[in-house]
């Protein structure tokens, strides 16, 4: 069986960082933080853990559904999206993904875009 | 009070981003308390300076047990709103200056801790999950690897990836067919017929499970069963025969309540056969020898629901079957051979 990234990358050990690197950018964001305001922080953690491990092939699996269901009525417009994925790409260069790796990660949270945006 | 009097240990403590506060020993009354206390848990609706009604999520009742034995009482406070400001621990403890008692309540900022501790949960949660999914998987493989092969050869397989053939000097073997299959195939409706003859099998399978036998394999319309193999036990003959007895009596009853009937030859013979696993890829456990060839022998010379035995099987059963001698017959590759039919088992 291939590898996946989350094996690539260093397992866990590695990929919390991504996830603790992420979960503060996104926080920071002028444009994003106004979604996290009051938002059961342990809630947002094992959704960023889930999401992060899932995409990178990891012990996870998030459906659309479940994904749609998490982000409904949050009111995320297409700017805020752009703006994630835009975070998500700069953490994992951050983090040291090769080029071709981003990219993947990038389309594929690209492919969840309509179930996320409003 | 101007900054001009402020000595620099209070320049400092004010400026402090850990909240910090000093109350009087006695009356818990807020006596100082520098700037992040007073941005994080001054509630601007209490006019109190009490300690308590500030700090309103600490279980005060535990806090004095805990203060009053003389040690330190720790509280994890959650403030809400921003979600990394909102994890803090407060630390109760009392400190003496100058002969003067003071409650000190000294916050510290566990967001980070708490963000990692979630994370560990989180990811504790799906390796947990996915351990028993694969601990399910595992029972599932284990489970059909087991109808491909005995128990014995499959944990070999399991621990060491290779299994040795064997030879067992003494096993009994069960050969049986339909008769008239391959017209039943030209005449009958193929799902009909595979889903009874799949019914029927898996009648026997049952059968001879519960005799400790163990079927080796279907091929067609054949049914090959052994007992004897892998463990050796003394009366393997008897439970073979049991199992030949019960699988008569099953196919008499349901040929009495269906339209179409099914009639099986039944061959058994013992004597030493060879067990083992074949091929690599799509392996599947066989038996060869001279047991298995006698036992196909004596199938050929057996009528329709009819149980044939070879004379060496026929010396194994003890005296609760009934046999009929049937004929001495030149069987191909072992000579002259008397063969039985196994009648009844008698009650």
């Amino acid at each position: 069986m291939a590898q996946s990234m989350f094996e690539k990358y260093g397992g866990f050990a590695e990929v919390r960082k991504v996830v603790s690197a992420f979960y503060d950018e996104v926080l920071d964001d002028n444009l994003l933080q106004r979604h996290f305001v009051g938002v059961n922080m342990r809630q947002l953690i094992d959704h960023q853990t889930k999401m992060i491990s899932s995409l990178l092939g990891g012990p996870a699996h998030l459906s659309k559904e479940e994904l749609a269901r998490a982000h409904r009525r949050r009111e995320i417009t297409e700017e805020d999206y752009d703006r994630l994925c835009d975070i998500l790409d700069e953490t994992l260069d951050d983090a040291g993904f090769e080029d071709a790796d981003r990219d993947a990660v990038v389309r594929e949270v690209e492919n969840l875009r309509s179930f996320i945006v409003e | 009070m101007s900054s001009d009097s402020l000595t620099p240990a209070q320049i400092a403590c004010a400026a402090l981003s850990a909240p910090v506060a000093l109350a009087d020993a006695d009356s818990r009354l807020i006596l100082y308390e520098n700037a992040a206390f007073f941005e994080l848990f001054r509630k601007p609706e209490v006019e109190s300076d009490a300690l308590a009604e500030h700090l309103t999520q600490v279980d005060w009742d535990k806090a004095e047990r805990r203060l009053s034995s003389g040690r330190a009482y720790k509280a994890d406070i959650d403030l809400g709103g921003d979600t990394r400001k909102s994890q803090q621990q407060v630390e109760l403890r009392f400190i003496e200056s100058g002969g003067q008692r003071f409650l000190l309540a000294e916050g510290r900022d566990v967001a980070k801790q708490r963000e990692a501790e979630y994370m560990l949960d989180s990811y504790a949660r799906m390796a947990e999950k996915n351990a028993k999914e694969l601990s399910r998987e595992k029972e599932r493989v284990e489970k059909l690897l087991l109808n491909l092969m005995p128990r014995t050869v499959y944990e070999e397989l399991r621990d060491y990836g290779t299994t040795t053939p064997e030879r067992y000097d003494d096993a009994s073997v069960l050969m049986l067919d339909f008769v008239n299959f391959t017209e039943m195939t030209v005449a009958r409706e193929p799902g009909a017929l595979v889903s009874e003859l799949n019914d029927i099998f898996s009648a026997f399978d049952r059968i001879t499970e519960l005799y400790q036998c163990e079927r080796i394999k279907t091929i067609g319309d054949a049914y090959i069963a052994v007992a004897g193999v892998p463990d050796q036990g003394d009366n393997h003959a008897v439970h073979l025969a049991r199992v030949a007895v019960r699988m008569k009596r099953f196919l008499e009853k349901r040929n009495a309540a269906h339209s179409n009937v099914w009639q099986f030859r039944i061959g058994l013979a013992r004597g030493s056969l060879i067990g083992s696993m074949v091929g690599i890829q799509k392996y599947v456990y066989d038996i060869f020898g001279p047991a298995v060839n006698l036992a196909a022998r004596m199938e050929q010379l057996c009528d329709p629901m009819g149980i044939t035995i070879s004379q060496g099987f026929r010396d194994a059963l003890d005296d609760s079957f009934a046999t009929s001698e049937i004929d001495e017959l030149e069987v191909k590759g072992f000579g002259k051979q008397r063969i039985y039919s196994l009648d009844f088992e008698k009650r």
